[in-house]
């Protein structure tokens, strides 16, 4: 190898291992950014029914941008007593959700849970809504999960 | 074992030529790795990231005391070679001074 071969080789190695540190750095900077992000931003939920009269369904209303594709695999509620005193599962949905909304802008979404059985009692609650995803961006997968606290519930006490 | 400091300047040359090899091939051969293991499921892009966090930390910390360890080296080598220089310059003058001496004499 002469002395000009030598020094395009080195060259090409040096262009070749900055272009591969770069896109290194990239990934390695857009997957963290991927990583850390929630899955809704600017997002608000709330029951649009409150207090929830006899044989009626909870009804939800949320608004929230994504912004990466994500496709939601579970949802469900947790409705905490306001005296901290019990708690009830809310996780029969009457009405389902919109699964897999456009990311990108701010879209409305409904659905509708069942009121539990033991919660005849009725009472003032807090719910917590908590939705686990798959989200995907550029060659990234990754599972996520966002909870959305402190949504009033009111129940009217229920026959049995 | 006891290296003169040329011994020693030849290490660090070789040393370097070591680094300037690593700093060449270790992103290419990381990133074409990465991306066979990825593609054929071996391991999922947050191994590759860990890693590669692990890798560059490793890196840094050896090359860091290196560093250090090298400017150590060759500020003592500058040093020993400037107070060299100085009493070489004595020297001369010392004979300079006793060659005009014996100029003077005869």
């Amino acid at each position: 190898m002469n002395l000009k071969q030598y020094a395009m080789i080195k060259a090409a190695t040096n262009v070749i291992s900055g272009l591969s540190m770069i896109t290194l750095i990239a990934l390695g900077v857009s997957y963290l950014s991927f990583k850390n992000a929630f899955v809704f931003q600017d997002i608000n939920i709330e029951i649009t029914n409150n207090p929830i009269t006899q044989e009626k369904d909870i009804e939800f209303a949320m608004i929230g941008s994504k912004k990466f594709e994500c496709n939601s695999t579970k949802v469900y509620g947790v409705a905490y007593a306001e005296d901290g005193s019990h708690s009830h599962k809310l996780d029969s949905f009457t009405k389902q959700y919109i699964r897999n909304t456009r990311p990108g802008e701010a879209i409305p979404n409904s659905w509708s849970m069942e009121v539990p059985f033991d919660l005849h009692e009725g009472g003032r609650y807090r719910v917590s809504m908590t939705g686990e995803f798959v989200c995907n961006y550029l060659i990234f997968t990754q599972h996520k999960s966002q909870t959305f606290d402190n949504i009033l519930l009111i129940v009217d006490p229920r026959n049995k | 074992m006891y290296m003169n400091d040329l011994d020693k300047s030849k290490l660090i040359t070789t040393q370097v030529d070591r680094w300037d090899l690593y700093a060449r091939l270790t992103p290419t051969v990381f990133l074409v790795t990465c991306v066979l293991l990825i593609v054929y499921g071996v391991i999922d892009f947050e191994t590759a990231f860990y890693v590669g966090v692990g890798m560059f930390a490793v890196t840094a910390v050896v090359w860091w005391w290196w560093a250090i360890f090298t400017i150590r080296h060759l500020v003592i080598l500058l040093n020993r070679a400037s107070k060299n220089l100085v009493e070489v310059a004595g020297e001369v003058k010392e004979v300079s001074r006793e060659i005009e001496q014996l100029k003077n004499e005869s």
